[in-house]
């Protein structure tokens, strides 16, 4: 890899300290996210009122990538049915 | 009768084979079909490949029976663990030939200048100070594998692969991850800045 490759854009070093911003001291991890991200995705199809632990899926998704790559695909399939 | 009438985990529990089998089946359906739907158009992906996606969904779904509490859809639970698996295999693929020792070394350069420029930021006196305060919290608030895991986030390396790279579980990783996150926030705090300057600076 080139040097100026590997020097971070300004959208890397933004979102390092955007996910300072909304670190919490108590979150969920991935697999807990996994556990309950399907009742989120309902509540946001259907307009159902979230509770503490579909605003602690919210709060994951918002700092993952990969569970919010996984969390609008199950809303595709969703939407399709 | 249709897949949203079943009681599922009772039918996937039944004691009758044949009635399991049947359950098992119209599962394994469902859940190539959600698959087929949210990987529709994306390059590399096959109907074999929906195929065994569905199966080790299947297989997931079945071992964490006991996990379902009910707070969704069966199928919705279902399709989330089917994505998982799915997404996770697809991203192992496109990363299979990153090393520790290259994800360490970058990791390492997370504390040069040259890597986050004072200025990367724009050129106000607000940015620049967070910059050179978040660069110095990288350098003395991190253990080496937190600086490598985070830049492999950045790098977008799929999380199983840095879990799998840096010999660890997923839970510990995220720990990991969560800690240096919480470690960088309170060194920015030690430097005058808080959360809610980071937060109005951004907007979130």
């Amino acid at each position: 890899m080139k040097p100026e490759d590997q020097r971070l854009s300004s959208e890397q070093v933004g979102s390092i300290v955007k996910m300072l911003g909304l670190t919490r001291d108590r979150e969920f991890n991935c697999s807990e996210c996994l556990q309950h991200v399907g009742e989120f995705a309902e509540c946001q199809l259907t307009g159902k009122p979230v509770d503490e632990v579909i605003a602690s899926v919210e709060q994951h998704l918002a700092l993952c990538p990969e569970c919010r790559e996984e969390f609008e695909a199950l809303l595709k399939i969703l939407k399709s049915e | 009768m249709t897949h949203t009438e079943i009681n599922w985990p009772a039918a996937l529990r039944a004691t009758d084979a044949a009635e399991q089998g049947v359950a098992v089946r119209a599962l394994r359906d469902v859940l190539q079909n959600g698959l087929r739907i949210a990987l529709n158009g994306r390059g590399g992906v096959s109907e074999a490949h929906l195929e065994d996606f569905a199966q080790e969904s299947l297989l997931r779904v079945l071992d964490r029976l006991d996990q379902f509490q009910g707070r969704s859809k069966f199928t919705t639970w279902a399709q989330a663990i089917a994505l998982n698996v799915a997404f996770t295999e697809l991203r192992r693929k496109r990363w299979q030939d990153v090393s520790l020792d290259a994800l360490m070394a970058d990791g390492e350069r997370l504390t040069d200048p040259a890597m986050i420029p004072d200025d990367v930021l724009g050129a106000d006196e607000d940015r620049t100070r967070l910059v050179v305060a978040l660069r110095h919290a990288i350098e003395n608030g991190l253990t080496p594998k937190q600086r490598a895991a985070m830049l492999g986030e950045l790098r977008e390396i799929p999380f199983d692969q840095i879990v799998e790279l840096l010999g660890s579980s997923r839970s510990a990783a995220y720990k990991m991850l969560h800690d240096a996150r919480r470690a960088l926030k309170q060194r920015l705090h030690e430097a005058g800045i808080t959360g809610a300057d980071i937060q109005n600076a951004f907007n979130l």
